[in-house]
């Protein structure tokens, strides 16, 4: 599974939405009804799995699932 | 200090996991499986797994520990169910309780509320004033009242309570004291009723707490509060500090209770987050003056100024986007 493919496994378990159903430029409040509660857990779940560290001000900044791909995998230095 | 931080992730507990870091300490923090550890991950502490609910898991994270702060005390979502809320304060509280007496822990500190003080005859009220049995303001003073006194009951290790007014400061990430803070900055002219209003600022509450904890004498039960208010003249401080209109008069207290208690329905039933919650409204119209001088006294407390924290909230709500930035417009001189 890539990465992306993961990220979109982890977003499901927190949503309540399939993964297939989940796109990048889908918005994580609008389109997939997470708070921000729910979207700070998410962020969480994948800093601990990747163990890479996510500041707060930046998490507070991401508002799609392609924000979220895109900072793991610059944190993980994987090529886009 | 071996310490450990119960609900290190949370408003109280980030503020005493910095004040732990600064004086030299570096604490086990605990979590839940779920919950957001972004802030401590920064912070780089030693995270481990302390759910409330886990009494093995518990006594596994206070092993080898010297201090429990016990800052993850239950705070009930919604007033409604009141006999539910209570039956896990006091399960919960039970556990860490439990735990931390068979783990060998010499003391506890328990972050529990000024909900928990009474009205005095005249004036401000201070530790002495007490209520004789649970108060019969609504779930969360019920709540409260109920863990506090479990807590102060335990004999088998040195418990410390701390009584912090409503705290206001950085971290406060579910947004839950400043909400009619965060409310008015963003010209939102939130509901409320009037009422006395005591705030503290959290930073102090960990000092407060740390002290608690590094004292060899100190009170067993202190009350945190920094500054005391009427809401309604709060509300038009920060009106005219955010430049927004005058906030609209206060509901009565029949309104503001039947709007709370429609508001947290609402939510429980998968609605948005209520506009205004009924322990918010219970802790306004039951509020007391609070003279806090114990805790200058015997914790050598130095509480910052209600603008110094106004001004440090400010500066990290913007951060975390809370609080939108000014327009240029609003940043020229005037």
């Amino acid at each position: 599974m890539n990465l992306e493919q993961e990220i979109r496994e982890a977003i499901a378990e927190v949503a309540a939405v399939r993964p297939a159903d989940i796109h990048a430029e889908d918005r994580l409040r609008e389109d997939l009804g997470l708070d921000s509660v729910s979207s700070m857990e998410l962020l969480s779940v994948l800093a601990e799995r990747y163990d890479v560290d996510i500041e707060m001000e930046e998490a507070v900044a991401i508002t799609t699932v392609a924000q979220i791909i895109e900072v793991t995998r610059t944190r993980l230095g994987a090529p886009s | 200090m071996k310490a450990l931080v119960l609900g290190a992730g949370g408003f109280i507990g980030l503020n005493l996991v910095d004040a732990l870091l600064a004086a030299g300490h570096t604490p086990r923090c605990g979590r839940r499986a779920r919950s957001n550890v972004l802030p401590l991950r920064s912070r780089k502490v030693p995270l481990v797994p302390a759910d409330l609910e886990d009494p093995e898991g518990l006594q596994a994270a206070m092993r080898d520990v010297d201090v429990v702060f016990h800052a993850a005390g239950h705070y009930p979502r919604f007033a409604h169910r009141p006999e539910e809320a209570l039956q896990a304060g006091l399960r919960q509280t039970r556990n860490v309780l439990d735990a931390a007496a068979a783990a060998g822990v010499r003391r506890l500190v328990y972050a529990s509320t000024t909900a928990t003080v009474a009205r005095g005859q005249a004036g401000s009220s201070n530790e002495g004033h007490v209520f004789a049995s649970a108060p019969e303001h609504g779930t969360y003073h019920r709540l409260k009242w109920h863990m506090e006194a479990q807590a102060l009951a335990e004999d088998r290790l040195e418990v410390r309570v701390a009584c912090p007014a409503g705290c206001i400061g950085p971290w406060d990430l579910r947004v839950g004291t400043s909400a009619l803070l965060v409310g008015t900055a963003r010209g939102l002219d939130p509901p409320h009723p009037d009422g006395v209003v005591n705030l503290v600022d959290a930073r102090d509450v960990a000092q407060g707490m740390l002290q608690l904890a590094a004292l060899e004498e100190s009170p067993r039960r202190v009350i945190l509060s920094g500054s005391t208010h009427r809401l309604q003249d709060l509300l038009q401080l920060l009106a005219r500090r955010y430049h927004v209109a005058p906030p609209s008069p206060p509901l009565t207290t029949a309104e503001a209770v039947a709007l709370a208690d429609a508001e947290e329905r609402r939510a429980a039933e998968g609605g948005p987050r209520a506009s205004l919650s009924r322990e918010i409204v219970d802790l306004i119209l039951y509020g007391v003056p609070l003279d806090a001088g114990l805790s200058e006294r015997a914790l050598g407390l130095r509480y910052r100024s209600l603008e110094d924290t106004l001004d440090a909230f400010d500066a990290w709500a913007r951060r975390m986007r809370l609080i939108p930035e000014p327009s240029p417009q609003e940043e020229l001189p005037a």
